[in-house]
């Protein structure tokens, strides 16, 4: 188990910057989540940590020591790739036992360490087959296999459940959460996906364009976005987004008040809530409806023409649809500076 | 009509061609490797023209069997063949490797590397056994000649010039002769057609999937380890290919033989025929049917061998 320390770390392929100094402190044990969009440079940041990539600039520290010059075999991290990555050739015993026979590992101890794995993630029937016999989630368990065997300070998990159907998504992640769990070693993990990475993270790293633009526990990125770009990044539906004017007249003064391009008030669809005209933060009328079963997403209009969604659990009955109030409580109200985007 | 009548009645032309293309001639050489039939004959002009009456039974078989270029020709078409495979496999395997990485100018080297495939097979004997392997025109010769004159220049040094002094004078090699033509034409063969196995194994290490590698470079293995246990693999069915094209083509080598040496000494199959086929039809069929023999029996070796790649 080791810790992870990325100090000032750029990335350039030719004259291309896509790295813009990252700097991040990844505690012993923890799992730690990259997300942002596509292209943002999640997976080059995790290939540099595992020395698939050169660092252009900056150092990258594991277990107290500097790795850049280290190669890849020998910085105790172990991979997951998003398309398995798995030996077409050898069989899954084989697969698993490829890394300890490179290390020149002993046959026994080899043998103990695949069984083991294969134990853990309930692959002990398919040992002796090819990959090309495995079904994807199967192929998936192999994978993770494959890293568990090497007894790595620090596993790599670069978007291992996109290639999955989503019912073995959920079921992966779930597993995924318990081998932490049980191994309790240092876990970094990419995804594009912030619902993976709102369960699984201790600790969330949004990225953004080659730069960090926020770090923290969930619940903090949940309720403490530092900007409208993780604001409308985690939680979903997306948070929405209100100028001044499109708040009605009831709204709360310092809402209301101040420059029309200053500010930007954000609040959650699961926080709006039907109120008397009289808290009212905003009004609107229902455009759409689409019932989820669990809950409703309200598609609404304020009365600029601000268009946003309220999570309910349903519709109250005999609500005039062409006026409807919502308000929210102070504490779920975000404010953000319309120019910068941070919060204010 | 079933489902397949019609499917089978459209493909029944085309299969019919194809076995009388077939047939037609394994056929007519069936039956001349059983009579007496030659093109000149003074003494008996009956067995000039084919037919049954001049039955020989197995005559020409046993004649050919106990023909003394026969077991030759049959230890010089397998050599042959078995050498030129196994050196184009390993020069098309290096050579397909190295192109592999990106450098500057990688299409023109494509390209060039290429090109000997598309030289006619007898251009191809008459240039490498005039203008290179010739033991005194060619550059064999001149290099050979040049390295005698060094040394010879060295031997007046001091000291040192006692050392060279106890070299012997390198005489060039004459690849016409009987005991090393085979080798000549093996050379300029395998010259010939490793373009042909680098352009297949090229396009195969283009399909490789890099992720395996990246996965193998964290599980520790060397640049050796990875070509031994992923690329090796990963090439196994295009191997199989290059191995079997060329066997069944290298068997029927013809025009090389014949411009490096007349047959001298590396008669394979094929040219033996063509001796035979020089007055002999019967002898020549018989030798043709042994040559279908080989052929199947090789082609038999190499499916066992390499056909569970192919059906993988
Ligand atoms: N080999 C490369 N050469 C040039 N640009 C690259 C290369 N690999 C990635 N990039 C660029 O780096 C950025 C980050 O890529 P990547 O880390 O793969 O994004 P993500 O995994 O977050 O989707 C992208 O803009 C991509 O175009
Ligand atoms: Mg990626």
């Amino acid at each position: 188990m080791a810790s992870v320390t990325i100090e000032q770390v750029i990335k350039r392929y030719g004259d291309t910057q896509v790295m813009h100094g990252v700097d991040l402190d990844i505690q012993d044990g923890e799992f730690v989540v990259f997300v942002g969009p596509s292209g943002c440079g999640k997976s080059t940041l995790l290939r540099m940590i595992a020395g698939l990539e050169d660092i252009s600039d900056g150092t990258i520290e594991i277990g107290g020591t500097v790795v850049n010059e280290v190669a890849p075999a020998k910085r105790g991290v172990a991979m997951v790739f998003q398309t398995y990555a798995l030996y077409p050739h050898m069989t899954v015993y084989n697969n698993m036992a490829f890394g300890l026979k490179q290390a020149k590992m002993d046959k026994a101890e080899i043998d103990k360490r695949v069984r083991a794995a294969g134990e853990i993630l309930h692959i002990t029937d398919y040992l002796e087959r090819t990959p090309k016999a495995l079904s994807g989630g199967q192929r998936q368990r192999v994978a993770i296999g494959r890293a568990i065997v090497r007894e790595p300070e620090v596993f790599l998990f670069d978007e291992p459940l996109s290639n999955l159907d989503a019912a073995l998504r959920v079921q992966t992640r779930l597993e995924i959460a318990r081998l932490h769990k049980r191994l309790g070693t240092t876990m970094i993990y990419v995804t594009h996906d912030q619902v993976e990475a709102m369960t699984l993270a201790d600790k969330i790293v949004v990225l953004r364009d080659g730069r960090v633009e926020q770090v923290g526990a969930p619940v903090d990125l949940y309720e403490r976005p530092k900007n409208t770009f993780v604001a409308q990044f985690i939680g979903s539906p997306k948070m929405n987004f209100f100028a001044p004017s499109a708040l009605a007249a009831t709204a709360p003064a310092d809402l209301r008040g101040g420059s029309e391009d200053a500010l930007l008030v954000g609040i959650r669809p699961e926080h709006l809530r039907v109120c008397e005209p009289s808290e009212a933060i905003v009004t609107a009328r229902l455009d759409l409806i689409e019932n989820l079963g669990e809950h409703v997403l309200a598609h609404m209009v304020a009365t600029d023409g601000t268009e946003f969604i309220a999570k309910m659990e349903t519709l109250p009955e005999g609500a005039d649809t062409s006026a409807m109030q919502f308000t929210a409580a102070p504490e779920r109200v975000h404010r953000f500076d319309k120019a910068s985007g941070l919060r204010q | 009509m079933s489902d397949r009548t019609l499917p089978r009645l459209l493909q029944t032309p085309a299969v019919l061609l194809l076995l009388v293309w077939m047939l037609v001639p394994l056929g007519m050489t069936l039956f001349f490797s059983f009579i007496r039939y030659v093109l000149n004959s003074l003494r008996r002009p009956e067995w000039t023209s084919p037919s049954i009456d001049n039955w020989r039974g197995f005559g020409n078989y046993q004649f050919v069997w106990n023909n003394d270029g026969f077991w030759l020709a049959i230890y010089n078409s397998v050599f042959i063949v078995t050498s030129i495979v196994v050196f184009t496999v390993i020069f098309g395997l290096a050579i397909a490797i190295l192109v592999n990485r990106s450098f500057p100018g990688r299409g023109i080297v494509r390209v060039l590397l290429i090109s000997p495939f598309f030289v006619m097979p007898a251009v191809n004997a008459v240039l490498w056994i005039n203008m290179i392997l010739d033991p005194v025109l060619g550059l064999q010769g001149i290099a050979v000649a040049g390295l005698n004159e060094m040394i010879d220049g060295l031997r007046d040094f001091p000291v040192l010039g006692g050392f060279f002094s106890l070299w012997p004078e390198l005489s060039p090699i004459s690849f016409r002769a009987t005991q090393t033509s085979a080798y000549a034409v093996i050379i300029m063969v395998t010259w010939q057609w490793t373009p042909f196995a680098v352009l297949i194994f090229m396009t195969s290490l283009q399909s490789e999937d890099q992720q395996q590698k990246e996965a193998a470079i964290l599980d520790g293995a060397g640049k050796w380890s990875m070509f031994r246990n992923l690329t090796l693999p990963h090439l196994g069915r295009p191997i199989a290919i290059v191995v079997m094209i060329q066997a069944i083509f290298h068997l029927s080598l013809y025009a090389e033989i014949e411009i490096v040496s007349r047959g001298n000494g590396n008669k394979n199959l094929p040219y033996l025929i063509g001796e035979f086929a020089t007055n002999n039809i019967g002898a020549a069929s018989a030798a043709g049917i042994f040559a279908v023999i080989l052929a199947n029996v090789i082609a038999i070796f190499l499916l066992r061998m390499v056909g569970k790649t192919l059906m993988d």
